[in-house]
Order: structure tokens, then C-alpha cells, then sequence
């Protein structure tokens, strides 16, 4: 043997994109490598919370055959808290179709999750090696073909291994530096472009979680949370329960952290401490903490998305819906249109960008890139209107509470001070522009 | 802006599981005198894990210890000043939940 690896596809990055993509490719026959520098797949993964069941069944049609399903609770309640100082307006929706099987989506841990996934790409035929870690592309000739691997390729040698393929897909999450090196994209992302989210395993006294947000079993609340929880900046914390535990986290423009000098695990400290939040984590135990970015570069931030026998899916191409909390489930989705590409290049023998735009072309179908371009404002539009976080939410409680304590009180009285509030908080001219600064944002013009 | 409750930043990273690489430091600072005359210091605050700390003669510290690895102080830092790698693979950080 050489001094290289052979494989028909090589994968950086063992989360849903790269397994996807692994596992696209595996079961039409190709030999493919996945290099995943944590102990194992999913070890260095960290989300808010929430699968798509739809997103899974794509790559797993024999879900629930599963003795154990890789999820904590199914969503069965779901929406917003608007938190005030110290109180809340809960705006959540149930219906019967949320009970109706298969559910729609699940809660999850990520360290659970992606070995499930990791397994089903095994099972595929897909060679997953942890504690890898991949240094660089190998290119010649503005062409890639592999990666240099920061193991040395053989007992006796101190030199390092060569995994060399006609076609490497990147998924290395939302550090993108590959994706850079490969000169998919012009440049590193701003502090501007990225959220830092931290959240809080917290697990609760057993029976808890089913009594505190009345649950039953098979039962499944995820909230996000605005208002207090980012003290008025944009951004939003999130709350959803787990089998025993809930994930709580928060998370603003990681150049809010920056510029305000907040500390990310104080902010997070803060909503623990909120009175609403507090009584229902009572008793409550950290079982793990974390943070982790979130690329919001969007479509300005897209990168080419394929270049001569290199691809990129998942967090490294800046696939996230923050407003939907879609993520894990775009992963998937382009993790599965790039391994198509890379079946097709390996039937038509050619690998450069006239063959693998096949997945550039799928993906400007999909909705994924139409909702990138629909939401294309959401960062200015955010940073812009930064009272729907810093006034509504706390207006809106005002409003409620004056409402429920209007006995013993002249109505008349009542509304004008409920009127008072929004002319105070807001002005008519400003209440009138946030409409339509908003409608307009939501009709995508 | 109201003040933020204090947290002691080691009390969550004890929630972590790391397999710490003694043998190479993959958070560096570029040019310390860079940091010396940083008047903000904004790495104290932003850095989720604490990694950055001020010491006795006020300097600046990398706890890379306790990275996880989010790459925040990589684009966040205002001059850039922070060599930044990931841990050798299999080390650092290992979520148990994620």
C-alpha cells in the first residue's frame, strides 16, 4: 500500500450532515470513511433541543421497529413565554394531532442521538473512525482529493496519514475552516453572524417533570422564551423537557455578549433565577452544562456549496432556521442531497463542480434555500426591532395583569391605562411602524 | 442594565467531562502585549467555559483546559489575537447529553 488511505468518499465530521451524507452514500455502494474528532460521534455536539421526526425517517424508515427510540419526550405542547420581570404570559398550542403517531417532533440529547445515527451509518457499511482529527484538505491544482489526518499513517512512520477520495464532503460544524481552505467562502464569519447559546441539564426530583408542566408520560412541552430571558436583547432562551430532566438555555448575538460585557452562563443564571423559572426547577440539579454557536450567517454568509471534489452540508454551510429551530433536520436534508451527488459523480467517473453542482442545484430547490432567502432580513430586521424583545414582552404582561385585576376598578379607567402603556412604552407612530416593519419581514419583502 | 447574578464559572464546567490533552495547548495568545493594552478585555466575559482569566499581575490567562471548543474568542476577540485550534483528536471536551 501507498502512503494513503483509499476510499470512494471521505466525510469530516461525525454529526447528522456528515452521517447523512455517510450513509447516502454507503448504502449506494460507495466505500466511505467518516473522521470524527470526538470520542465518539455526537461528543462534541450540543443543541438547544428539538428533532424533526420527518428529517430522521428519511434516513431511518425502520424508526420506530427501534426497541429504544434515540429521543427523550415527543413535542405535544408547544410555543412562547413571554417573560416579564417576574412574570409570564404563556402562549402555547396543543391539538390532537400533536398525540397522533408517529409525533412530530421529539426532544433529544445530541450525545445520545448522534451515536444512534452513527450506528445506522455502521449498518450502512460506513467506516465511522473517532478521535480523528482532520488537519487539512489535500489540493492540487485548485482540485480536492482527501484529508491529512492528525494520526500517524503507520505504526513505525511518525509521518501523518493521508485519507485520500475523489470526492470529500465537509461537515465540521460551524467553525468552518476547512470549508475556508477548500475557498468556498471568502472569509471567517463575524461575531455579528453567529449566536453563543449556553444551556443547563437540569434534572428534577422523579415524577416532576410530568407534574410541574403537566405532562403525562408520552407527553412533551418545548417553550421558547422572550423577554426577560435575554434582558430585551434579540435573541431567545428555550425550555423543553426531557424523560426526567429539562434542557434550559439562552442564547444572544455573540457580539452582544461581546460588546455589553455579559457573561453567557450569568445571563443563563438570571432566567434560573426568574420567579416563574425558579419554582420550576425547585430542587432541580445540574446535570450538565455547555455552549455552543450558531450559525446565523444565513444567505449572505452561504458559502458555494461545492467546488472541485469537495462539498459542504449541515453548520459549516450556515443551514439553520432560528426562528423555526430548524437545524439538526436541514443537516439532514443536505447531508442526503450531497451523498446523492457524490453517487452520481462516482457513475459518471468525473468529479469536479460540473458533476457535484448536482447537489448545489438540488438544495437551490429545496426548501431550505428558499426560506434563507425569505428570511435573508432576519438579522437586520432583529438588531432593528429590538423593542419586540425589550418592550412587548413585558408590555403584554402589563396588559394581562391590568385585565385580570380590574375589579373593584372602573373599566373606563382600566383601558385607558392599558391604552397609556402602549403610548408610553411605544407611541401610536411606533406601534404602527413595528406592524408593519413586521408584516413586511414576514411577507419576506 | 441590572446586574446579573454571580456565578462561579468552575461549578458548571464541573458538570463537564474533558479528556484534558496535556501535551498540546490548542487556545494560544498571538502577542500578550496586545492583550496588556486591550482596555475591554471582552474574552473575560463572552467565553462561556471562563477560559480566559485575569491573574495576580492582571495578565490575561488560557485555562484551554476547560475549552469547549465553541470557537467564540476565535472570531470574537478584537484583535484577533487568539491562536486557535482544536484539541488533538479524542481530547477535550465529551458531552454526556449535548
Amino acid at each position: 500500500m501507498s502512503n494513503s488511505f483509499r476510499y470512494d468518499v471521505v466525510v469530516v465530521g461525525g454529526g447528522p450532515a456528515g452521517l447523512s451524507a455517510a450513509m447516502t452514500c454507503a448504502r449506494h455502494g460507495l466505500s466511505v470513511i467518516l473522521l470524527e474528532r470526538g470520542r465518539f460521534a455526537g461528543a462534541k455536539n450540543l443543541f438547544g433541543g428539538v428533532v424533526y421526526t420527518e428529517s430522521v425517517l428519511s434516513l431511518a424508515p425502520d424508526l420506530f421497529s427501534e426497541k429504544r427510540l434515540p429521543f427523550e419526550r415527543p413535542v405535544t405542547e408547544e410555543g412562547w413565554w413571554l417573560l416579564s420581570e417576574d412574570g409570564v404570559v404563556k402562549i402555547t398550542h396543543t391539538e390532537k394531532g400533536l398525540y397522533e403517531k408517529p409525533p412530530r417532533a421529539y426532544t433529544a440529547f445530541r450525545a445520545r442521538f448522534d451515536p444512534w445515527l452513527a450506528q445506522k451509518a455502521e449498518e450502512a457499511g460506513v467506516l465511522v473512525i473517532p478521535k480523528v482529527k482532520v488537519l487539512d484538505l489535500i489540493c492540487a491544482n485548485g482540485k480536492v482529493s482527501g484529508v491529512l489526518v492528525d494520526r500517524p499513517r503507520d505504526w513505525e512512520s511518525s509521518e501523518l496519514a493521508e485519507v485520500r477520495a475523489p470526492v470529500t464532503i465537509i461537515s465540521e460544524g460551524v467553525n468552518r475552516l476547512l470549508t475556508q481552505k477548500a475557498g468556498l467562502i471568502p472569509r471567517d464569519f463575524t461575531p455579528e453572524e453567529v449566536a453563543l447559546s449556553v444551556k443547563e441539564v437540569i434534572q428534577l426530583p422523579k415524577g416532576e417533570v410530568e407534574k410541574r408542566f403537566g405532562l403525562s408520560e408520552d407527553e412533551g412541552l418545548a417553550v421558547e422564551l422572550l423577554g426577560e430571558a435575554t434582558l430585551g436583547f434579540p435573541g431567545s432562551g428555550f425550555l423543553y423537557t426531557n424523560t426526567t430532566s429539562v434542557s434550559l438555555g439562552v442564547g444572544l448575538f455573540l457580539s452582544d455578549f461581546a460588546e455589553k460585557g455579559l457573561k453567557p452562563y450569568e445571563l443563563l443564571e438570571n432566567l434560573k433565577k426568574h420567579p416563574v423559572m425558579a419554582r420550576l426547577l425547585s430542587g432541580g440539579e445540574t446535570l450538565e452544562y455547555g455552549a455552543h454557536l450558531i450559525p446565523e450567517w444565513g444567505l449572505e454568509g452561504l458559502p458555494r456549496l461545492c467546488g472541485e471534489g469537495v462539498m459542504v452540508v449541515g453548520d459549516a454551510a450556515g443551514l439553520v432556521n432560528p426562528l423555526f429551530r430548524e437545524g439538526t433536520n436541514l443537516a439532514i436534508y443536505s447531508g442526503i442531497m450531497a451523498g446523492k451527488a457524490a453517487v452520481f459523480a462516482h457513475e459518471k467517473g468525473d468529479f469536479g463542480h460540473e458533476t457535484l453542482k448536482l447537489y448545489e442545484e438540488a438544495f437551490r430547490e429545496s426548501y431550505i434555500y428558499r426560506d434563507l432567502k425569505y428570511f435573508r432580513r432576519l438579522k437586520k430586521f432583529l438588531r432593528e426591532n429590538r423593542s419586540l424583545f425589550a418592550d412587548y414582552p413585558e408590555i403584554i404582561n402589563r396588559v394581562l395583569h391590568l385585565y385580570l385585576s380590574a375589579q373593584g376598578r372602573a373599566k373606563e379607567e382600566v383601558f385607558q391605562e392599558i391604552f397609556g402603556l402602549f403610548r408610553k412604552r411605544r407611541g401610536l407612530t411606533g406601534l404602527l411602524r413595528d406592524f408593519v416593519k413586521t408584516f413586511r419581514f414576514f411577507k419576506g419583502w | 442594565m441590572k446586574p446579573l447574578p454571580k456565578v462561579n464559572i468552575d461549578d458548571r464546567i464541573f458538570t463537564l467531562k474533558y479528556y484534558v490533552d496535556e501535551e498540546y495547548v490548542h487556545l494560544k495568545i498571538k502577542n500578550p502585549k496586545i492583550c496588556k493594552s486591550c482596555l475591554e478585555k471582552p474574552c473575560l466575559s463572552f467565553c462561556p467555559a471562563g477560559v480566559y482569566r485575569l491573574d495576580r499581575q492582571g495578565e490575561i490567562t488560557v485555562g484551554y483546559q476547560a475549552c469547549v471548543e465553541c470557537g467564540s474568542c476565535r472570531v470574537a476577540c478584537p484583535y484577533l489575537n487568539i491562536e486557535w485550534d482544536y484539541p488533538r483528536g479524542g481530547y477535550g471536551v465529551a458531552y454526556k447529553f449535548g
